[in-house]
């Protein structure tokens, strides 16, 4: 009698703390995908900042046609290329890099850098370029999170069986320093 | 020590085995939080049981007299009565256990506690609960809602950086940005408001944009966002809601006597029927908590002008008498509450909330990944960091604690301005250098010296200090008219060398005026301290000192220079804790006794009242 009793009360226990951490780990997956959005989000921001930059630029710059042009086809080839990760990683990073060239030369139009107009475009394309790093840096904060719960006993011993698989970190210009600074 | 060849000049170095990481700083600061909440809810029971003894006998008292005044118009059946007088018996037993140490059985001893504790904590807990369900919507920090405050203007630089700093650090914590207000007040700081990550604000004040740069204001939003994220609105709004039941607690008791209660009171009761209003009511909700944290005070005007001896009348007798053990009751219960808040319950959330600021410094780093931003803009706001005028309760969500001193007061020169004044000095010192590159802002205070001896010079006639001060004071007028005012004119000191009457009197006025500046700076720091205010309700500030915040940033990486650790402090401040240690604990002790003589005094009027009172309505009823 006892012995049953006993039995059935730890069984019950566990169910329930069983799927106390099955939501758990839904939960954290869940916040995993929202951070890959998140990046999503600033990515295409970035996007959209880009023709108004070019513009002011070339009024005033008219001889860096090369520049702009090459900030134009990064810029169309990021948003051509679609849900693939890899290709989208290149292009973004290839866009990044031209972006960074571009205001390298703006350094060296004083009447560009005085106008108003161009320092809040500075500052707005500062700002999308820290919020991509912040969004990729929380993300890779969630998948750790994720990852370690996935793998700590007693959890590792049926995560895999419910379908949890370890999330790829945004590795990248990691280990600390994760701001671009443009 | 060979980390990336940074060597700390004088004073303390953390070496490699000294270093945390900001994750297992979170994680220490997590579970400190647990043990002061636990040190909370301790002092909090610890506080109420005294209370519930002392509010327990009126609670009753009330109870009978309704139940005589009911009686006269529809007798109630003697059964009541017995049940009183059981219930009576049972409180005495517990009594005379408490007070003369009378053996009693522990079933009747069990019932007696209950007896005497359980109204009174009944009370308490439905205040607290109902304190709590009122402002749960207007959350903390109401009261800086009602300054003028703006939203940031994008076409402007600096708050333009304002508002994509705070989306940046709100996409770092995973939250939705709070929204911004930007205050025009002469200190420097900032606060995160509201009741919940989803309706948070943050209180940024225009000065704080002026002070810090890009970097640095991105530490000090993400400490805030930081904060918000973990939780910290919650705590602030449970922490306050304490402090407002007892401050409920204190206007029932004074309704009796005060108009100024009473008033309280009404305002709380329209605000709990009415409902938040429009704009979530957070304006309103914060005008009734400040009504009731006024209240943790020892306030005792509306007595006095209750008892007030020179207004003689029968009907003032009358009305005296039948309040008077309700006096005894109510200078009890606010002793208790003010002494216990003071050095027991204030100190207790002040721990508390000491922890989650320092939990708030290691999210900023765990945010930004930097943490010498956050430590360079502690260091600023630590002697910049002013009062946002209207703080009061609000104030210990600010990042630094509001105004010491003259640095709040408005026409201190900001660091902008100290900078300019700086570099126009040291330019007059080196005639034809050109130039002068950024002023050192440890150089002020010499600089400072340098500057009020050569005026001193100037007004005894060296001609050398005159055509300095002229230099000075022409480019100041060049570059900022406003700060030229401050420079005294040399042309007026020769006139008035050679007796112009005119130029003496605006030489005077001058000196009046830079003396003056500072005292009025000095009397405005020592009223400006707001009568409601976290500080005057336990002896430990709210706030961590900003040295603290900053040797545990250096811990975690921030490359500072440390002063060496003031042990000769110590050992004065323990010296003196052992001499005083005994006074304190007789004054202490003074205190208990004075606040038990009170209850027990308040007893006895009460029982005799209200036998008194009872035979009174037994004889109506029996007419």
């Amino acid at each position: 009698m006892l012995p049953e009793s006993i039995g059935i009360a730890l069984t019950v226990a566990i169910l329930v703390w069983m799927i106390a951490a099955y939501n758990g780990l839904v939960a954290l997956r869940t916040r995993v995908r929202t951070a890959w959005a998140e990046i999503d989000v600033q990515l295409t921001r970035r996007h959209d900042l880009i023709p108004n930059l070019v513009e002011t630029v070339r009024g005033y710059a008219q001889h860096e046609r090369s520049t702009l042009e090459d900030v134009a086809r990064a810029r169309a080839q990021a948003m051509a290329a679609g849900d693939n990760v890899q290709q989208r990683s290149m292009a973004e990073s290839a866009l990044t890099a031209s972006l960074g060239n571009l205001m390298a030369i703006a350094e060296n139009y004083p009447q560009l850098k005085a106008v108003e107009n161009f320092q809040i475009l500075q500052e707005q394309l500062t700002s999308t370029e820290n919020r991509i790093a912040f969004a990729r840096q929380f993300y890779n904060d969630e998948v750790r999170k994720y990852n370690t719960a996935q793998f700590t006993f007693p959890r590792d011993l049926f995560a895999g069986l419910l379908g949890f698989s370890p999330a790829a970190m945004f590795a990248g210009e990691e280990s600390g320093e994760v701001r671009v600074k443009i | 020590m060979s980390q990336s060849g940074y060597q700390p000049a004088v004073g303390q170095r953390f070496q490699p085995r000294d270093r945390e990481t900001f994750f297992d700083a979170q994680r220490r600061n997590r579970h400190a939080t647990w043990r002061m909440s636990a040190l909370c809810v301790l002092a909090a029971i610890a506080m109420g049981i005294p209370l519930a003894l002392i509010v327990t006998p009126l609670l009753y008292g009330g109870g009978l007299i309704a139940a005589d005044i009911v009686n006269l118009f529809w007798p109630i059946p003697p059964f009541f009565w017995q049940q009183a007088n059981e219930v009576a018996r049972f409180g005495l037993v517990a009594l005379n256990w408490l007070l003369q140490h009378t053996a009693a059985d522990p079933q009747a001893l069990a019932f007696g506690a209950i007896v005497m504790l359980l109204p009174g904590t009944l009370l308490s807990i439905f205040l607290w609960m109902g304190i709590s369900t009122m402002f749960r919507h207007g959350g903390v920090g109401g009261a800086l809602l009602a300054l003028k405050a703006r939203e940031p203007n994008q076409a402007e630089l600096r708050e333009l950086q304002l508002a994509d700093v705070v989306q940046e650090m709100a996409i770092a914590a995973g939250l939705p940005a709070p929204r911004v207000m930007l205050v025009d007040a002469p200190g420097a700081n900032a606060a995160a408001i509201g009741t919940s990550p989803a309706d948070a604000r943050v209180v940024v004040s225009r000065r704080l944009l002026d002070e810090l740069n890009r970097e640095e204001l991105e530490a000090v939003l993400a400490h805030l966002i930081g904060s918000i994220g973990n939780g910290d609105l919650h705590i602030a709004f449970r922490v306050i809601a304490i402090f407002e039941s007892c401050g409920l607690l204190v206007a029932l008791v004074n309704a009796p006597f005060g108009s100024q209660s009473r008033r309280a009171l009404w305002h709380i009761f329209r605000y709990g029927i009415r409902g938040p209003g429009k704009d979530g009511g957070t304006a309103e909700a914060a005008a009734v908590a400040d009504l009731l944290t006024r209240n943790v005070g020892l306030d005792t005007d509306d007595i006095d002008r209750f008892f007030d001896a020179t207004k003689r009348s029968a009907l003032r007798s009358i009305r005296n008498f039948l309040f008077f053990p309700i006096f005894f009751t109510n200078a009890a219960i606010k002793l208790w509450l003010w002494f216990f808040s003071l050095t027991v319950l204030g100190p207790s959330m002040a721990l508390l909330w000491r922890t989650r600021r320092y939990l708030a410094d290691a999210s900023a780093v765990q945010l930004t990944r930097d943490p010498d931003s956050l430590a360079a803009a502690l260091k600023k706001l630590k002697d910049d960091g002013g009062a946002i005028s209207g703080g009061g309760w609000a104030s210990h969500l600010f990042i630094v604690s509001p105004g010491r001193g003259g640095h709040t007061a408005a026409d201190a020169p900001s660091r902008q301005q100290m900078q300019a004044l700086a570099q126009a000095w040291v330019a007059t010192g080196q005639p034809g250098a050109g130039p002068v590159s950024a002023v050192d802002p440890a150089n002020f205070p010499a600089l400072t010296g340098e500057f009020t001896g050569t005026v001193r010079a100037a007004f005894a006639g060296d001609a050398h200090a005159m055509a300095r001060i002229r230099e000075f004071r022409e480019a100041m007028a060049g570059a900022d008219p406003a700060l030229a005012a401050h420079i005294p004119d040399i042309a007026d000191l020769a006139a008035a060398r050679r007796g112009d009457r005119t130029a003496i009197a605006r030489l005077r006025a001058f000196r009046e005026h830079a003396v003056s500046g500072t005292e009025n700076r000095k009397a405005e720091a020592d009223d400006g301290a707001q009568s409601s205010d976290p500080s005057s309700v336990s002896f430990l500030g709210f706030h961590p000192s900003v040295d603290r915040r900053l040797k545990r940033l250096a811990r975690m990486g921030a490359h500072l220079d440390l002063p060496a650790g003031d042990h000769k402090q110590w050992i004065v401040a323990f010296v003196l804790s052992v001499i005083f240690a005994p006074f304190l604990v007789l004054l202490i002790a003074l205190f208990l006794l004075l606040i038990a003589i009170m209850t027990m005094a308040s007893l006895t009027f009460l029982v005799v009242w209200l036998a008194v009172i009872h035979k009174v309505f037994m004889l109506v009823a029996h007419q």
